[in-house]
């Protein structure tokens, strides 16, 4: 076999290693398939320095509305972001 | 974060901005989430995510104070939140910590370190672990 097709033997394989080890990495095809088309991890553009954006949001019972800037104020506030899932 | 609320309860204020879901059944299904029952489809109103978000608080008797972001999602846009992340903010509204998006970047810890510089004589040991 000629050199130049070992080292595309060899690179295809290497690749395709990568690839399947990655898949693991993340929890199988699906996952993968999942964070390919759903991921929204976003850097965001706030910096520490900047003032906290105030936003609207509902209260559990969904009838009041609450402002975020009502919540910060009299002691430091830590914002956890998330959801059940 | 449950531990840590109760520590510095008297000092800091803790708030939970509930989000868009990370991981819905009609999106990026997590087996992990199969395996628990927690399967939603993601929400088209902001009535769907509230009652998802009750659910929430009623399967972990959660105690912080909760409050939803609406469908339009707006403190998700202005905060880049998604999947779950961390600020802190001081009391004149300035943000002084940025955690990064999770699951790789949520590290309750750095919330910790931060109040534990800010408050030292609250002292003890540590009230959060990477995985809590």
């Amino acid at each position: 076999m000629r050199l130049w097709k070992k080292i595309v033997i060899g690179v295809a394989a290497l690749g395709l290693l990568a690839l399947g080890g990655f898949t693991y990495m993340v929890g199988g095809p699906r996952n993968l398939i999942g964070m390919l088309r759903y991921d929204q991890r976003d850097e965001g553009k706030l910096q520490v320095g900047d003032r906290a954006p105030d936003v609207q949001m509902l209260s559990l019972d969904g009838k009041t509305p609450v402002k975020l800037s009502s919540q910060i104020g009299d002691k430091p506030t830590v914002l956890v972001f998330g959801s059940f899932t | 974060m449950e531990a840590l609320r109760k520590k510095y309860a008297d000092r800091v204020n803790f708030v939970t901005l509930y989000i868009k879901e990370a991981h819905p059944l009609d999106e990026w299904q997590m087996d992990s989430n199969v395996d628990e029952g927690v399967c939603y489809p993601q929400p088209t109103t902001s009535e769907q995510r509230i009652k998802i978000a009750n659910d929430f608080v009623k399967r972990f008797s959660y105690q912080m104070p909760l409050y939803i972001d609406p469908i339009e999602n707006p403190a998700n846009a202005a905060y880049a939140g998604w999947p779950e992340r961390f600020y802190i903010v001081d009391e004149a509204g300035t943000i002084v910590y940025k955690g990064k998006p999770g699951p790789f970047g949520y590290h309750p810890e750095e919330v910790e370190a931060w109040l534990a510089k800010r408050f030292p004589e609250v002292g003890g040991g540590a009230a959060s672990s990477p995985s809590s």
